[in-house]
């Protein structure tokens, strides 16, 4: 039994994380620490989900979480600035890290973050979504049978919605300060495309061109951005990710592939099957997201198993370095060559 | 008055011809198809024959005749040849896109039709097709101002690699002949002009390896204004070849809203027989019958009435040298800048 603690709400997947957490049969949510935004949400959370003979634990701050004993692993969801400070602290402490996505604001710090983990032998995972969904561990095992030929091209998309600052109670002000969130639109959506092309395509990157900016909304960061990545293997794939679904959109989170094989196509519309609820405005309603609970369960059965996660702090370094390289080429308007 | 009906001759009675003027021509009323040419005679007599109309081999023969407007539907590489020929024997050009392999090629057309002081109009038909004729109008009603837009124009290419389509020195390979249609579409819906272009393309299908010209090819074109196109085309798609389907995809993000075009949402009316049919009524054929009909129909208006069109020779050169900037830069690797003058 794998007992997690919760550090942070300041990022809004959280509170999917908990309820995971609850339901997993191999983890426990032991407690909550209140550090950043939302502090009152987190605490309101540990008394919900405080039963009878069950007490998950409220701290004021990470520090006293950390120096509780009983904590093995911790679910990391502080504002991505205070990652590196954070991450560090709980290797030290010996504890299991599940790290939001993106590992740390630049690779400096994701390289500290992965050598403490590391030295405290403790196993580090950072969370991208689209690889742990049904249909696109469909796709990858079709494609990997060969049944669409040699993979050539993709067209991804990882769109969101024009974030609500204040969602269900929450405060998501952070995601429009880059000095927090390392960026914007792009940052939040883009590594789940990453990490999926790097997953499907099987090589990575050797150079890419963005464009990347704040177009629509007018906020301080950007909003959209699109990515065209030319891969060592000769695939090449486009990604557009970012907040590009108005509020009137029937789809919140749109996650989609176009794979071109030599000698087939997959159309991953969706990784989220979905049905339609037709009222004032058409709504697509998840019925299957089981991205969270594999994400958890893998990330389990690493420390039960004592075996690498199936991503690591390197994955999620080599994600943050394409992402950074992307928006250094909208910033240059210069193609940038990667050796990762 | 009776205005007179004006004469037209065409040149090239292949492919597109077949397919799409052929029956686009006999629904206008105001011109009278006097006289084909083809290389190929028997072609144009076949056509003639369907007309009512003569038919010829050799051009200067062909360029005696009195004609008011000729239409050129020929390889790309032909164009600019047979359109400067045409407006200096003192007719009126309407060509298909692209309006020619090169630029260069472009520039002496439009050159040589103003010194003629006729019209040189190309057939960029997207702008006449219903679908992006009504999402444009839309943009413009629900105040939609378009910062991204993402298009794809796909297909499985079902000529032999023997074909001109499949000769760089012939069509400029997918990145000029398809690569028209999206750069052009993109410049009409931002309307603004590009600055920056970068692209990679790829050899897929053995016929694009065999004449080493790209069959998928990618472009991101950055506009002026902070707006970005993101062009696909390709003619390798793995289609079933006899359905020779066509696919456009379209994504538009904006201020104040989004627009999403696939033909996946929309109903296509087939025929079930025992031999596969093209669909009766399909958003997948790549243009619908009526957009060419529309296009010949302002053209020859533009002409009978010496109207500017909705889209000028000057258009369709801009469109071929965003898509010359971007086999540019596939070729050297990296972003190309480009500046279009007025």
């Amino acid at each position: 039994m794998i007992r997690f603690g919760i550090i942070s709400y300041a990022h809004p997947h959280a509170i999917r994380y908990a309820e995971t957490i609850v339901n997993n049969p191999k983890a426990k949510l032991y407690a909550i620490s209140g550090d950043g935004a939302n502090s009152d949400v987190a605490k309101r959370e540990a008394q919900r989900f405080t039963v009878k003979g069950s007490i998950v634990r409220f701290y004021e701050n990470y520090e006293q979480l950390l120096k509780d004993k009983k904590v093995d692993a911790v679910y990391i969801a502080i504002e991505t600035y205070r990652h590196k400070e954070v991450a560090i602290r709980a290797a030290e402490e010996g504890k299991h890290i599940l790290l939001e996505k993106p590992i740390a604001l630049n690779l400096k710090d994701a390289e500290e973050i992965i050598k403490t983990a590391k030295k405290n032998d403790v196993k580090l995972m950072v969370p991208f979504n689209p690889r742990f969904t049904t249909p696109l561990m469909k796709a990858k095992e079709m494609i990997e049978r060969g049944e669409i030929g040699k993979l050539e091209y993709i067209n991804a998309i990882s769109e969101y919605v024009k974030p609500p600052i204040f969602l269900e109670g929450l405060d998501l002000s952070w995601f429009l300060d880059s000095k927090k969130s390392g960026g914007g639109g792009f940052m939040d959506t883009a590594p789940h495309g990453i990490d999926s092309l790097l997953w499907l395509v099987k090589s990575e990157p050797k150079k890419v061109y963005a464009d990347i900016g704040s177009k629509i909304y007018g906020f301080p960061v950007d909003d959209i951005g699109t990515a065209v990545l030319e891969f060592k293997n000769g695939v090449i794939a486009v990604l557009s990710a970012g907040w590009g679904n108005p509020k009137g959109y029937s789809y919140n989170l749109e996650l989609k592939y176009y794979l071109v094989g030599k000698e087939g196509f997959l159309d991953v519309r969706t990784v989220y099957p979905d049905f339609t609820v037709y009222q004032d405005r058409a709504e697509k309603i998840y019925w299957e997201r089981v991205d969270v609970e594999n994400i958890v369960k893998s990330f389990v059965n690493s420390i039960i198993y004592d075996k690498d996660p199936p991503i690591t702090g390197e994955d999620a370094k080599k994600n943050l370095a394409i992402i950074l390289a992307a928006y250094e080429s909208s910033k240059t308007g210069k193609v940038i060559k990667l050796s990762l | 008055m009776a205005e007179r009906k004006l004469r037209v001759g065409v040149i090239g009675c292949g492919n597109i011809f077949n397919l799409a003027h052929r029956n686009a021509l006999k629904k206008l009323e105001n011109i009278k198809v006097v006289a084909f040419m083809d290389i190929k005679v028997e072609k144009a007599k076949q056509a003639a024959k369907e007309f009512n109309a003569s038919y010829y081999r050799n051009l200067d023969e062909f360029l005696d005749l009195d004609l008011d407007v000729v239409e050129i539907l020929t390889p790309t590489y032909t164009h600019a040849d047979l359109a400067i020929k045409a407006l200096k024997s003192g007719k009126h050009v309407i060509v298909e896109k692209p309006i020619a392999l090169t630029s260069e090629e472009a520039e002496r057309m439009i050159k040589t039709a103003e010194k003629e002081d006729l019209k040189l109009f190309v057939g960029h038909v997207r702008r006449f097709d219903k679908r992006w004729m009504q999402i444009k109008e839309i943009l413009k009603k629900r105040n939609i101002l378009p910062m991204h837009i993402k298009k794809s124009e796909v297909q499985r290419l079902p000529f032999p690699e023997t074909y001109w389509y499949w000769k760089n020195n012939k069509s400029g390979g997918v990145a000029i002949d398809l690569g028209v249609h999206v750069t052009d579409f993109l410049r009409w819906y931002f309307e603004s002009e590009p600055v920056e272009v970068f692209a990679l393309g790829k050899m897929i299908k053995k016929e694009a390896i065999a004449n080493n010209t790209y069959d998928h090819f990618v472009m991101m074109i950055k506009f002026n204004g902070g707006k970005t196109g993101i062009a696909e085309v390709s003619w390798a798609y793995p289609y079933p070849a006899r359905y020779g389907v066509f696919y456009h995809h379209l994504d538009i993000i904006g201020k104040n809203g989004r627009i999403r075009y696939t033909p996946m949402d929309t109903p296509v009316v087939g025929v079930a027989k025992r031999h596969f049919e093209m669909p009766r009524f399909s958003p997948l054929l790549s243009t619908f019958p009526d957009a060419f009909e529309r296009e010949l129909r302002h053209f020859i208006e533009c002409i009978s009435r010496n109207k500017e069109p909705v889209v000028t020779a000057h258009d369709a050169k801009i469109a071929l040298e965003i898509a010359e900037k971007a086999l540019e830069s596939a070729k050297r690797g990296e972003a190309v800048r480009m500046e279009v003058r007025e």
